[in-house]
């Protein structure tokens, strides 16, 4: 069983610039040809500032915290089961976005293969001026059984 | 010169999306997706790491599915703003296994010059098993007269649409991104031990694409 006292436990906002090339080679790496992750010019015929980056990109976003370590389960397999994210806006080449992390919630659960520990893990962006950008929800099934890997 | 956008005014609920077939994932691109996003996790690059924790090969991250589904919407609802998606993965993605993105409007409605559609999303991969599932919600103009309106800062066309939902929708993809860890259950359970036994039938198919009211009967899975 997890520790429930994970619950709240934070990290502090890391800065995370959005550059173009790191747009780029993310939307390459899903093989992803939208120009608008490409080319200047056509984002700002679509009614954008500048090129956008593709919903996922906050995966690629660093924050400090060590979920390991804000979660407590030394080197235990974590599976991702599901992820959502909320867009206030789109993210654009040129921003600077501070992630924060946090444990949301920490449970147990029956699952076929025996009890599993479930994480949430909650990461919020924020710009310069602290405007909310994105936040992006992580469950975690902290396997819980079985020998570490 | 831009793609054609998508108008709120255009859209059914029902409309499916078009199926996007991916190239087969193979171990360049997991490379790729790791430097690109910085996961470096070595059940996704490393093969003799990934054998030694018992798994047959190196797997897809979760988030890259994720990401090739989002290129389904994104290439859909061009000139939309993505305000929210969600998944649930489900069974891992393999070397050499192609991955097959569908979607279909669930849910239509739009309120003080604000639009919206719901979208059911899920990917399938080369035998039809589903691999993931979700739903996002895209925030789009009314209409091309409403994007010149607001873009040359005059108010919204307001129009008040009435939610209009596919018939027994089930409420995945509308939770607002906040539910609990409810929907964690047997299924991640699955993936989490490597079983493989049960198979996936492909999702339901909508009545008709052209379905154009809500009455387009959406069977229960």
């Amino acid at each position: 069983m997890l520790d429930k006292n994970a619950i709240g436990r934070a990290s502090p906002p890391t800065l995370n610039e959005v550059e173009k090339g790191a747009i780029r080679r993310f939307a390459e790496a899903i093989g992803d040809y939208n120009p608008i992750y490409y080319d200047e010019e056509y984002a700002r015929a679509s009614g954008y500032p500048t090129i956008i980056a593709p919903p996922t990109f906050p995966a690629s976003f660093h924050s400090a915290a060590d979920l390991r370590e804000l979660l407590g389960v030394g080197i235990k397999s974590l599976l991702h089961a599901e992820q959502g994210f909320d867009y206030e806006r789109p993210i654009f080449a040129g921003d600077r976005i501070y992630v924060s992390t946090r444990v949301a919630d920490v449970s147990e659960r029956q699952g076929m293969s025996g009890k599993m520990d479930i994480a949430v893990i909650e990461d919020e962006g924020r710009d310069e001026e602290g405007n909310l950008v994105f936040r992006a929800r992580r469950t975690l099934v902290v396997r819980a059984s079985k020998e570490t890997p | 010169m831009p793609a054609r956008k998508l108008y709120f005014e255009s859209i059914r609920v029902g409309d499916e999306l078009p199926a996007l077939a991916k190239a087969p994932v193979d171990r360049v691109q997991l490379s790729r997706y790791a430097g690109a996003s910085g996961d470096y996790n070595p059940v996704h690059v490393d093969e003799l790491y990934a054998k030694s924790v018992g798994m047959p090969s190196v797997y897809a991250p979760g988030m890259l599915v994720m990401g090739m589904l989002g290129q389904l919407i994104s290439d859909w609802a061009r000139g939309g703003q993505m305000r929210r998606y969600n998944v649930r993965f489900i069974k891992m993605v393999w070397p050499g296994d192609t991955v097959v993105c569908k979607g279909r409007v669930s849910n239509r409605h739009g309120t003080a010059g604000r639009y919206f559609v719901d979208i059911d999303l899920w990917a399938e991969n080369q035998r039809g098993e589903l691999v993931m599932k979700g739903g996002a919600q895209i925030q789009l103009f009314y209409s091309l007269e409403d994007e010149n309106r607001q873009r040359s800062g005059q108010s919204p066309i307001v129009i008040e649409v009435p939610r209009e939902s596919l018939a027994a929708a089930p409420a995945t993809s509308t939770g607002g991104g906040s539910s609990e860890a409810s929907a964690v259950d047997e299924e991640a359970d699955e993936r989490l031990t490597g079983a493989s036994s049960k198979k996936t039938v492909p999702r339901e198919k909508p009545a008709a694409k052209t379905a154009t009211l809500p009455s387009a009967k959406k069977p229960k899975k």
